[in-house]
């Protein structure tokens, strides 16, 4: 079974440790506008949302790609980019339904997370537990918006007393 | 090139000519007052003197970050505002967490200096290298959430980080606060009157930007250890669960939950107001400031009763204190309630709090009646009376004009020998400590550069009893008198110590909690963390730690010093020095000052019967530039 990244919404606290330490392995510096997830906040409703790269049942990064610079692994579903075949369209980064695939635009390249090599560095960082990698038999199917769904069963709980 | 934990750039917006431009951050200063507080003193004092009132345009407001800002440090999502305080009228700063620091670094500022006064409202638009002044007449009247909400959404962009004044701050009410992330307060002495008398109503920053420290790979080590520590260290997994209220219990049983407008300590309803009571009736979703892997924070949900509905972060212990025990209000859901107020409208909930405890202790004693209060019946435990009068200060409505003025002014306002119920030092309004069950604090209460200060140093070491910490720290010779909370023995080595370990901390930025309540990290860790970040070996010294955090002590107090605070100002509250705590494990307790402050003094060298800086104080830590603006 290959290993995924997987997200418990109702962990999250909107830290954003991950984003540094994926900016900090991958690119040696702190700068979270090149991590390759993003947590989505609503400081309004409490709520935060960790977006990590794929699997997606569709990918249409790789659909969008003119080249085929965007390859994906039959197994684990997962996308690369090949940085030789990429011409920069930038289609990739528009059309992510995550918007994790990120254009660097000082060194003018596709930036997209690759697991880390299989040692992701967001899911050690991550002091909650609210993203773990592990094998897809293991994750289950906890769904994408799991969070948001137990934020209102909480709100409802408290509502009708229990 | 590395910017070794530095963006190296300040930003400047003067709003009365409408220019910004950028200055090149001084070498000296990383090495004279490392970042923060420190940069913020050396332009405060410059460029602020004795002739400046807060409210006029040639005060500065002054928003700083550290060298750690926006780093994997545990913790570092820290800012300080920096300003003469609306207050005051002397230091004021306030510390606030949330994720606005480190935008601005990555948008490639170390600081924001704001001078002058808009014609009309603006927003101050930072966009990485575009920064920009523009029109906000159609935000001024907002609440901090609907204009952080309305700033995101005219952006197109979630992650503009928004500060935000109220409607209380364009009143100029004195303890407006600015309010970072909807809910994370830079709380107190006034920052947001200061910038509603600018006639800013936000200040919204984006960076796309990166933070380098000198040895990357070391400094991710050691980071990552220090994330460990937070998170194995079991006071920070009890913070993690219930948040600052866990500190209810701990205050109730030693006597110290501020009661009835600090009259006494103990209050019989603190069970509602304490996380075993919260967290499984309010709590909807646990979240935490950037960097962090404590997360204190806690967003709560009332389901019924008069504010069902109510939907908000927080409150922290200290909110629980100002809107709960302090008037004897045994329920959460109220002090939800008011710290939302206190959000949106942009207050700081210890000085909100406690200047209605003031109102309802004049009450009480007949001080002030129907008339004066416009018909609310001020009664100790009424939530609905304290809510009305709240708004009514954030409106600048009837008595809660005069309120809007602070305890201190109020009282003056007032007459009537209400002076003796302003619970204040300075002009700033007590927070949620006793000196008379905690003479450490009495200490800190009084001496704090911006008033009754708990932040800028509280010795938890001796209220706690933590024995084997106070030996290894100041010497077991000292025991056991340095740990006893009810007498004022040592007690200034103390303070002294542990607030030249919270200046260097303010110097990085890093949340209070990693230093104080658990006591996870100390200067030494910080002297470990320096070098690796900046890159100047020298600050890999604690001998040299000690020297910055003394100069800052004695920086901030030259500033007031210049605004005529002498020995004479550092006093306590009558309450604390002359009425003996009345009931509780503390009862009989009183604060004896005198001792303290002579010890205090001689400490930090400064005139033990003016409390001025000696001149020999002021050569040994390389101020004597502070006399051309004397
Ligand atoms: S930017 Fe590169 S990888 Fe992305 S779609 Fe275009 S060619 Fe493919
Ligand atoms: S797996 Fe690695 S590259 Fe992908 S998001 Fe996590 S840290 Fe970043
Ligand atoms: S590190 Fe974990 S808890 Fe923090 S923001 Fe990322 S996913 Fe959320």
């Amino acid at each position: 079974m290959p290993s995924q990244l997987s997200v418990d919404y109702t962990k999250c606290t909107g830290c954003r440790i991950c984003e540094l330490a994926c900016s900090a392995k991958n690119e040696g510096k702190f700068q979270p506008a090149l991590a390759r997830l993003k947590i989505v906040k609503y400081d309004d409703l409490g709520v935060d949302i960790p977006n990590v790269c794929g699997p997606c049942e569709e990918a249409p990064c790789v659909d969008v790609c003119p080249v085929y610079a965007m390859v994906r692994d039959p197994v684990s579903k997962m996308t690369y980019v090949n940085q030789d075949k990429c011409i920069l369209c930038k289609s990739c980064v528009g059309v992510c339904v995550n918007g994790v695939i990120v254009l660097d635009t000082v060194r003018m390249r596709i930036l997209k997370c690759d697991h880390c090599g299989g040692d992701p560095e967001c899911a050690k960082a991550c002091p909650t537990g609210a993203i773990r990698y592990a094998s897809v038999g293991r994750i289950g199917l906890m769904g994408r918006h799991g969070k948001v769904t137990a934020y209102l069963r909480e709100i409802r709980r408290v509502v009708t007393g229990h | 090139m590395k910017s070794n934990g530095y963006a190296g750039r300040i930003l400047r917006v003067d709003l009365t000519d409408e220019r910004i431009w950028t200055e090149s951050l001084p070498r000296e200063w990383i090495r004279d007052f490392i970042g923060g507080d420190g940069f913020a003193a050396r332009v405060l004092y410059e460029e602020v003197g004795h002739d400046v009132d807060s409210l006029s345009p040639q005060n500065r407001l002054i928003v700083a970050t550290g060298p750690v800002t926006g780093t994997l440090w545990p913790m570092s999502g820290r800012t300080v505002f920096v300003s003469k305080a609306a207050q005051t009228g002397i230091w004021g700063e306030s510390h606030v967490g949330g994720f606005m620091g480190p935008e601005l670094k990555y948008a490639g500022y170390d600081m924001l200096v704001v001078s002058g006064k808009a014609e009309s409202p603006v927003v101050i638009s930072i966009l990485d290298d575009d920064a920009d002044l523009l029109p906000a007449d159609n935000l001024w009247g907002m609440t901090t959430a609907e204009v952080t909400a309305a700033i995101k959404k005219s952006r197109r962009d979630p992650d503009v980080q928004v500060a935000a004044v109220g409607p209380a701050g364009e009143r100029l009410v004195r303890f407006a606060s600015v309010i970072v992330n909807n809910a994370r307060a830079a709380g107190r002495t006034g920052m947001g009157a200061v910038l509603g008398s600018k006639k800013v109503k936000a200040i919204a920053v984006r960076g796309h930007g990166a933070v380098e420290v000198a040895r990357h790979d070391e400094f991710v080590q050691l980071a990552t250890e220090a994330h460990m520590r937070v998170r194995s260290n079991p006071q920070a997994q009890q913070m993690h669960r219930w948040g600052t209220w866990i500190l209810t219990a701990v205050k109730q049983s030693i006597g110290e939950l501020p009661t009835y407008n600090h009259r006494t300590g103990v209050f019989d309803g603190w069970e509602s107001l304490s996380g075993d009571h919260i967290r499984p009736r309010y709590t909807v979703s646990d979240r935490a400031c950037f960097g962090c892997s404590l997360g204190c924070k806690k967003m709560n949900y009332v389901p019924d009763g008069p504010f069902a509905g109510t939907l908000e972060e927080g409150p922290e212990y200290e909110g629980l204190m100002a809107f709960g025990s302090s008037l004897g209000i045994a329920d959460f859901a109220t002090t939800l309630k008011a710290n939302q107020i206190c959000n949106r409208t942009g207050m700081d909930a210890i000085s909100a709090g406690t200047t209605l405890s003031f109102a309802f202790e004049a009450f009480e004693q007949g001080l002030i009646d129907e008339k004066t209060t416009g018909g609310l019946r001020l009664q100790w435990g009424d939530g609905s009376a304290a809510v009305q009068l709240l708004e009514m200060i954030a409106r600048r409505e009837g008595l809660g004009d005069v309120l809007a003025e602070g305890t201190r002014r109020a009282a003056q306002r007032i007459g009537k020998g209400t002076e003796k119920l302003a619970i204040h030092v300075k002009g700033l309004e007590v927070s949620g400590q006793d000196g008379r069950t905690h003479r450490s604090i009495a200490l800190s209460h009084a001496t704090g550069a911006r008033g009754a200060d708990h932040l800028r140093s509280l010795v938890t070491v001796d209220q706690l009893g933590y024995r084997e910490v106070a030996a290894k720290r100041w010497g077991a010779d000292r025991l056991p008198e340095i740990i006893d909370p009810y007498t004022e023995k040592y007690k200034a080595a103390a303070v002294v110590e542990t607030e030249n370990t919270y200046c260097i901390r303010d110097t990085l930025i890093v949340c209070w909690y990693s230093v104080a309540w658990p006591p996870i990290f100390w200067i030494e860790d910080f002297a470990r963390v320096l070098p690796l970040v900046t890159g100047i070996e020298q600050l890999g010294s604690v001998k040299e730690l000690v020297r910055i955090a003394e100069r800052q002590v004695t920086l901030k107090r030259l500033f007031n010093a210049r605004e005529g605070i002498r020995r004479e100002d550092d006093r306590l509250p009558d309450r604390f020095t002359k009425e003996p705590m009345p009931d509780g494990p503390g009862k009989g307790q009183l604060v004896n000052l005198d001792p303290m402050l002579d010890d205090y003094y001689r400490h930090r060298g400064w005139d033990v019967s003016t409390g001025l800086p000696t001149p020999e104080t002021l050569r040994r830590l390389s101020l004597d530039w502070t006399a051309r603006f004397a």
